[in-house]
């Protein structure tokens, strides 16, 4: 820290103000929008208070759609996403640090280059393979979809995170006769808990975020997840904003209150993976 | 470049034998960590990356399919459709990817210079990255609105404006508006890098500099920068390709209107294939860009010797 | 050599099965049904009715809706689409998925039905529903567009609203009256959807023009004067004239009815479903409204009715009941129900004079309006690709650059004449 004066943090933290409202604006017109009743929506002037704040959007999403089971379901396919995305690029990062030290890079590059592809040509192959599997309507389908996705920038940054683990770890682990596996697993692993907590969090945020996937892959209203639900709400001819605002916080709010709690985490993460490389 | 032959354990007999892997000479225990990556992604990729090429080789009208080999990529080239929305995506990019790491590194600078309410601060100006871009696209469409949008509202009565500013209804106001909600939506993460990256700067060589006699700039230019390099660059690297890549704030805004004024090439793509329903040629322009972003990857890996792993 | 035990157990799988098997032969039928209206809040009482009267008269099929956003709804059907696994029961742009293959022609049913069914619906409209001479869809509801005013504001400008404007030069008179300060005559249209040109070819026909030949292969919203003539008077309503609302480029429906139930504009060229919209938005705005057909130039122009019709996918496994289905989605009881209910206009030709119509002056004066109408969307299968592209991009351009609407017609014709030649 440098010269923490008084003046000076009160203007630094009069700019961190005046950033911070432009920033979290848009979610105060949410909450707002969320609390009025219909008619207010519109209303010209616009309200940013009203008297008629009240808790009836929440209360009739709730009891016009399933909004419970959407949330499971989102929770379901995030969770389902993390631990796939997770296991799997801790495995490749570890190979890869471990075996092929100059591999790393261009398996990077290879990583890089599946995250090219645009994602309106996918939708029409990516529906194909999983009717051909017979995953349609199922949770399966959305995890590998988002597990796939995930995956390049997790081994990415997992890479990083090894790599700051000094080899002579393993060698140790070796000499008391545990095989590579267990190495990976009862030594290394723990060692990596930051890297893999940043990971697991990116992955839960991409997968919890995600629409066009959930769009094409599910037909079953039982099977939606919270994305789809939210955008079933957007009709041409009614929107119910209230509602829709609702619904939208709804389901940014576990995000939140995940990122607050393990939020240290990814900062290390990125302090020791990606600062060095 | 050893050319030992691993003793214990070579199955494969590899031509090189990683450095202090003595104890590790089974190099298959690395193929089998790498495997199921490398399998799924190849799966995750080859699949719909021949089936964009093949498709991209047929004139496509739903079930019927005709063989045009090249005749796609010819028509889409020569369509000023296609390099028109090729200039405003790199302009797009360009500035979207500039803001963001200009303001996520100020952010950065300025939470960390902050002593105190770290942890709140950090998770509220996280807080756009974490909702959907299709949500937050449509909440500021609607702030955007001419007639009855905050922002209008907002700015009449500061008097800034006299008469509502229809911002999407205009290609240059539009651009620009699409450009300021990527950087309300993309700063947060850059900023988060940054910070994580300036934690890690040693303060003793901001206190040499000092005694040094270095000013503030210098310190910023001399100090802080040649530190946060590496992470700059990948960080920059990353936002460009998912940057050009991005669909759904231009699609929830304008669907590339006014007058094709922010018309991306994801954007075209979309419009190519579920609106005029020209699969084939939808394919070719998703082979144009996929040649596209391949080719600035290179060079800018090159540019910035990303390639070469600093010393670790 | 059979133990008892082993006989026991024989009678006990044989009885097993005949007690399964029934079951399983009673294994009910699952049609998928997808139509982005099921997600619209005003028809999911009538959907659900629908479905569950249908399931009761019909025990062995079972109808499962498909829950789409209507922005989504295309690209969802095609992905199914074309790995030939898409709903059996659809609503769809018509010519377009029958172009490309997506639905099956409905020729040996339709005929097989009785003449009553076949009659109520009149040819004009049949042959919408049709792709080279075969049927593909059955009429299913409509929107006819037509001007809604709100009474209090024509009230206020001193006009009478027993006597709406009749000519463009009526409608430019009276919009300047209902302009003012912060408020508006009417919205000009000019957002990306296709909406844009629906009350686009509403003013072009008005005026006696045409926007294309009579078989689709030429475009003439320049070639033809007339046509010319009524879109420079319909964007001129946001230029020159002044009598539109500010940013006609992000118009679409969603602002041009927000923009009404606020008031901000006095009337608005519409379908009978946006009263609904209008009410729900502004409960003040409930039996405020009147609706007049449009003013035209020429006698008896047309307006323009949009014509939503039910569809079969060609990788149905089960045609048979899809077509139950449909025949009875589109009787009369249910078309009542989505007129009265959700404000769908019915495309039948026997319900004029059915109480229920007659009971909302709005809805009857509608269907009046509806008997003089062109079905939309033009049979074209590019049709979604110009009306949402070529055609708003050019109306943007020109509401941009007003003194250069002959070129940018000019242009769309030759672009447009282009594409329709090269199917």
């Amino acid at each position: 820290m440098i010269r923490a004066r008084p003046e000076r943090q009160a203007v630094l933290a009069c700019v961190t103000l005046a950033a911070l409202v432009v920033v979290l604006f848009p979610f105060y017109w949410m909450v707002n929008t969320s609390l009025k009743p219909p008619d207010e929506v519109f209303a010209s002037p616009p309200t940013f208070f009203s008297a008629h704040w009240s808790l009836g959007a929440y209360a009739s999403l709730f009891a016009t759609k399933p909004i419970a089971r959407y949330f499971l379901n989102s929770l379901i396919v995030a969770i389902g996403a993390t631990l796939v995305s997770v296991s799997l690029a801790a495995l490749a990062a570890y190979g890869l640090t471990r075996f092929f030290p100059r591999g790393a890079t261009p398996f990077v590059m290879f990583l890089l280059f599946t995250k090219m592809l645009p994602e309106t040509l996918l939708i029409i192959p990516y529906f194909r393979l999983m009717s051909d599997l017979g995953l349609l309507n199922t949770y399966v389908a959305l995890i590998l979809a988002y597990s796939s996705f995930a995956l390049p920038f997790s081994v990415w940054m997992l890479i990083g995170f090894f790599r700051s683990i000094p080899r002579e770890i393993d060698e140790a682990a070796t000499m008391d006769g545990a095989t590579v596996l267990q190495t990976f697993r009862r030594v290394i692993l723990p060692l990596a808990r930051p890297g893999l907590t940043a990971v697991a969090l990116f992955t839960f945020l991409l997968a919890w975020n995600s629409y066009v996937w959930a769009l094409v892959l599910t037909t079953d209203s039982s099977m939606f997840v919270l994305s789809v639900g939210i955008a079933n709400m957007v009709g041409e001819y009614r929107v119910q904003w209230n509602e829709l605002m609702a619904a939208a916080l709804v389901a940014a709010v576990p995000v939140m209150i995940l990122y607050s709690l393990l939020e240290r985490h990814l900062v290390d993460a990125i302090t020791a993976g990606a600062v060095k490389g | 470049m050893d050319d030992a032959t691993v003793a214990v354990g070579g199955f494969r007999g590899k031509r090189r034998k990683p450095r202090s892997a003595a104890a590790f000479g089974r190099r298959w225990y690395g193929y089998a960590f790498v495997a199921p990556v490398a399998l799924f992604l190849c799966a995750v990729v080859v699949v719909p990356l021949a089936h964009a090429f093949w498709t991209s080789l047929y004139r496509v009208r739903g079930l019927n399919t005709t063989f045009v080999g090249l005749g796609n990529y010819v028509r889409v080239l020569s369509d000023d459709a296609f390099w028109h929305s090729l200039g405003v995506s790199l302009v797009f990019t360009g500035c979207s990817v500039a803001l963001h790491m200009l303001l996520g590194l100020a952010l950065a600078l300025l939470l960390h210079a902050l002593a105190f309410a770290r942890t709140p601060l950090r998770i509220l100006f996280l807080t756009p990255w974490m909702v959907a871009p299709a949500v937050g696209a449509t909440i500021w469409l609607w702030l955007l609105e001419p007639q009855f949008g905050v922002v209008n509202y907002l700015l009449r009565a500061a008097h800034v404006v006299s008469a509502p500013v229809a911002w999407l209804g205009e290609p240059g106001t539009a651009l620009a508006a699409v450009v300021a909600v990527d950087v309300w939506r993309g700063v947060p993460f850059v900023m988060l890098l940054m910070l994580a990256g300036l934690q890690t700067i040693p303060a003793e060589q901001y206190e040499a500099a000092a005694i040094d006699g270095a000013s503030a700039w210098q310190r910023f230019r001399y100090v802080t920068l040649p530190n946060l390099r590496y992470l700059i660059v990948v960080a920059s690297t990353l936002d460009i390709i998912n940057t050009i890549r991005h669909y759904d704030i231009i699609g929830v805004m304008t669907a590339g209107g006014p007058a094709g004024g922010t018309e991306v090439l994801p954007v075209l793509l979309y419009n190519t294939a579920f609106r005029a329903n020209h699969f084939g040629e939808a394919a070719a322009i998703g082979v144009a860009l996929l040649v596209l972003v391949l080719a600035f990857s290179v060079v800018y890996v090159k540019l910035t010797r990303l390639d070469r792993q600093p010393s670790a | 050599m059979m133990t008892r035990s082993t006989i026991r157990a024989t009678l006990a799988v044989a009885f097993a099965s005949l007690a399964i098997a029934p079951s399983i032969a009673q294994q009910p039928i699952v049609l998928q049904w997808q139509t982005a209206n099921l997600t619209e809040s005003q028809y999911e009482p009538v959907w659900k009715k629908t479905i569950a009267e249908f399931e009761a008269a019909n025990p062995g099929i079972r109808i499962e809706p498909v829950l789409v956003a209507r922005k989504d709804h295309w690209t969802k059907f095609v992905a199914a689409a074309q790995a030939k696994k898409a709903p059996c029961i659809v609503s769809v742009d018509l010519t377009t998925a029958a172009y490309n293959g997506y639905l099956m022609p409905l020729d040996k049913y339709w005929n097989a039905e009785p003449a009553a069914f076949r009659n109520a619906y009149s040819p004009a409209m049949l042959s919408a529903a049709k792709w080279k001479g075969h049927l593909y869809g059955v009429p299913i509801w409509g929107g006819t567009y037509a001007d809604i005013y709100n009474r209090d504001l024509v009230v206020k400008a001193g006009l009478d609203p027993a006597k709406p404007p009749k000519t463009f030069a009526d409608y430019i008179a009276w919009g300047k009256r209902l302009t003012g300060n912060d408020h508006w005559a009417t919205a000009v249209l000019g957002g990306k959807t296709d909406t844009t040109t629906r009350v686009l070819l509403t003013w072009i026909w008005a005026n006696g023009g045409e926007a294309f030949n009579d078989d689709m292969t030429e475009a003439t919203f320049a070639k033809d004067p007339k046509s010319l003539a009524a879109i420079k008077t319909y964007l001129g309503f946001a230029g020159a004239t002044g009598i539109a609302a500010p940013a006609p480029t992000t118009t679409n429906y969603l602002e041009q009815t927000t923009l009404f139930a606020q008031g901000k504009i006095a009337t608005m060229r519409n379908a009978y479903w946006a009263v609904a919209k209008v009410e729900g938005d502004n409960r003040a705005m409930k039996g405020k409204m009147f609706v007049a057909p449009n003013p035209a130039n020429v006698p008896n122009a047309p307006t323009l009715a949009t014509m939503t019709a039910s569809s079969i996918s060609s990788s149905c496994p089960h045609p048979d009941e899809a077509w139950k289905f449909i025949k009875f989605d589109a009787g009369k009881k249910w078309s009542i129900e989505r007129a009265v209910v959700s404000n769908w206009m019915p495309l039948r030709n026997d319900l004029a004079n059915d109480p229920q119509i007659r009971a909302d002056p709005l809805l009857a004066e509608f269907v009046k309006i509806g008997e003089h109408a062109r079905s939309y969307p033009l049979p074209s299968p590019i049709w979604a690709d110009i009306a949402a592209n070529d055609i708003v991009d050019a109306v943007q351009r020109a509401l941009l650059a007003p003194d250069k609407t002959d070129e940018i017609f000019r242009d769309l014709d030759a672009r447009l004449t282009k594409k329709l030649r090269d199917i």
